[in-house]
């Protein structure tokens, strides 16, 4: 395995009951820096495949290695983020980011001011001691992106985490997301089921299918970065949708909705 | 009913909503209140009503002057009914959180405890009331014993919906970041249920002064219960009167206490509290970190 590839994949497999298969023969490699979307609808097995990754649950067969090693548990240099912020609503937003070191038992003064700084980045000056309950829904997805900061991972798992939001504030804290990640060593997989989310997002696209879930296709997505909104109005950007769609159609056409 | 059924909410907590009312309301009360004690008055004094067994207003108001200041008799008896009360509701909560913890935490337990709590929870508690004088005697103990069992079912039934209600991708990050399960229970698991926790307890402490009564009532040498049975037995209704509005005065007070703490305690679910904490938060971190 090539040093700057962090994540590999082969024969993977996750069955949870006899006939639910929820990951089936995956194969891929994931290089250091890149950002992955992994779409699907939904049931397809993506966000069973990013649990595999972090080692939250345990595969059936097959290899996964991050970093040349096998995955037996959670590790530290993975961090997650879900669809629901899931922050502490008794602890305010800088102590919510803390909760990492809190929990490894390495609050200092210099990672609180770490905190400090990465809830600057996310750009919530002025929102360090509020409560969760005090802040909108866009806000405490920020919150939850400073606490994966402060884990200090450079491999992200991203399970679907602005879904929840209009559409509006998803696409300005995409692009957002796309700064902060823009770095050489952090390696980034999005879970989403917007086709256009996740080939503005991509250096490749997963698109995954149903019973049992399959990566179908990889797809480089080779579009200039800095990646901007109007973007997604261009033909080239259109086509990629078209090649995800077309993926998608033809193995879901003999499925029933 | 099962054990996994929702999390009580207390009445008194609706009749609390008309403390926001404003001035005008409490003076519409005053009127409604004095215009129906003046009826009450009015229908005794004509004969209207039997003054033996419904005694006047002004005649409560005296006894209650009597109780508490010429005899001054109740004071000791309130002592004893509030001591019992309050250790068995102390009693009755440490068991039923503990067992709830406990069912949370293991599903062989949680198994195990379910058709003898379902057992618990169709036994009218007071009924047992008769079976504990029995068992723990005329004294303190038995009233106790009443109490607890009275108090341990919100706690218990609380807790454990409290404790059932942290969402699946919490524990994932609890897990993803490598909390220890001592962790997990502490930080995540204990401060999400505490909301519906605190909600039993009030419940609890609610019901506490009904189950020591009651035993009272069967038998005792002292306490509000047995004071209360020796009026009516007399045909004392105004002292009995008395009593019984010491008794609904206190219940209240007690609660509202309940409430104060439980604001206090659930800080985070109240606006104007979270603004006070935050602002000594800040000032806390600012002290100690320059940024």
């Amino acid at each position: 395995m090539a040093d700057d590839i962090v994540i590999q994949g082969d024969g993977l497999r996750k069955q949870f009951t006899e006939t639910v298969i929820a990951v089936e023969d995956a194969k891929f490699t994931i290089p250091r820096g890149s950002f992955i979307s992994l779409v699907g609808p939904s049931g397809c097995g993506k966000s069973t495949l990013l649990r595999l990754i972090s080692g939250l649950i345990e595969k059936t067969d097959g290899d996964l290695l991050v970093r040349n090693s096998e995955v037996v548990g959670p590790r530290s240099d993975i961090g997650m983020m879900f669809q629901k912020a899931v922050l502490l609503d008794w602890r305010t937003a800088i102590e919510n980011v803390l909760l990492p070191d809190e929990i490894r038992g390495t609050v200092s003064p210099e990672a609180k001011k770490k905190a400090w700084d990465h809830l600057h980045l996310v750009g919530l000056q002025d929102f360090e001691f509020s409560f969760p309950r005090q802040l909108s829904g866009g806000m405490q997805q920020r919150v939850a992106l400073a606490r994966l900061l402060q884990t200090g991972a450079d491999i992200m798992l991203l399970d679907e985490p602005f879904g929840a939001l209009d559409e509006f504030t998803r696409e300005r804290l995409n692009v957002e997301l796309l700064k902060i990640v823009d770095d050489p060593n952090i390696t980034t997989v999005f879970v989403t089921h917007n086709i256009s989310e996740a080939i503005f997002l991509g250096d490749q696209v997963f698109v995954m299918t149903p019973r049992p879930g399959r990566i179908a296709a990889q797809i480089e997505i080779d579009l200039p970065k800095p990646r901007t909104i109007d973007l997604e109005t261009t033909p080239e950007f259109q086509a990629y949708v078209q090649q995800v769609r077309d993926v998608l159609a033809s193995h879901l056409e003999d499925q029933p909705l | 009913m099962s054990m996994d059924n929702e999390a009580q909410v207390s009445n008194i907590e609706l009749a609390a909503d008309y403390k926001g009312s404003t001035g005008g309301a409490v003076i519409r009360h005053t009127i409604i209140f004095f215009v129906l004690m003046f009826i009450w008055e009015m229908a005794n004094r004509t004969g209207f009503s039997n003054p033996l067994l419904l005694p006047r207003p002004t005649e409560v108001v005296a006894s209650i002057w009597k109780i508490y200041v010429t005899q001054g008799n109740v004071w000791y008896h309130l002592w004893v009914t509030f001591k019992e009360a309050m250790l068995g509701c102390f009693i009755g909560c440490v068991v039923g959180i503990g067992l709830a913890v406990a069912a949370v935490l293991s599903d062989t337990f949680r198994q195990f405890l379910k058709p003898y709590i379902i057992i618990v929870e169709a036994t009218p508690r007071i009924a047992v009331g008769p079976i504990f004088v029995t068992w723990f005697g005329f004294g303190m103990s038995s009233k106790v014993a009443l109490a607890a069992l009275v108090c341990f079912f919100a706690p218990f039934v609380n807790t454990i919906t409290g404790l059932l209600g942290v969402e699946e991708e919490s524990y994932e990050l609890f897990r993803s970041l490598g909390a220890t399960r001592r962790q997990v229970f502490w930080r995540l698991m204990i401060p999400t249920a505490l909301p519906t926790m605190n909600a039993g307890l009030k419940l609890a402490v609610g019901s506490a002064f009904g189950g020591a009564l009651v035993a009272e009532f069967i038998s005792a040498q002292a306490g509000m219960g047995i004071l209360m049975a020796r009026y009516t037995m007399s045909l004392n209704m105004p002292s009995a009167f008395a009593g019984l509005l010491s008794i609904t005065l206190y219940g209240f007070l007690l609660f509202r206490t309940m409430e104060v703490i439980d604001k206090q305690v659930l800080y985070w679910l109240s606006d104007d509290l979270m603004t006070k904490k935050s602002a000594k938060r800040k000032i806390k971190f600012h002290k100690e970190i320059s940024v």
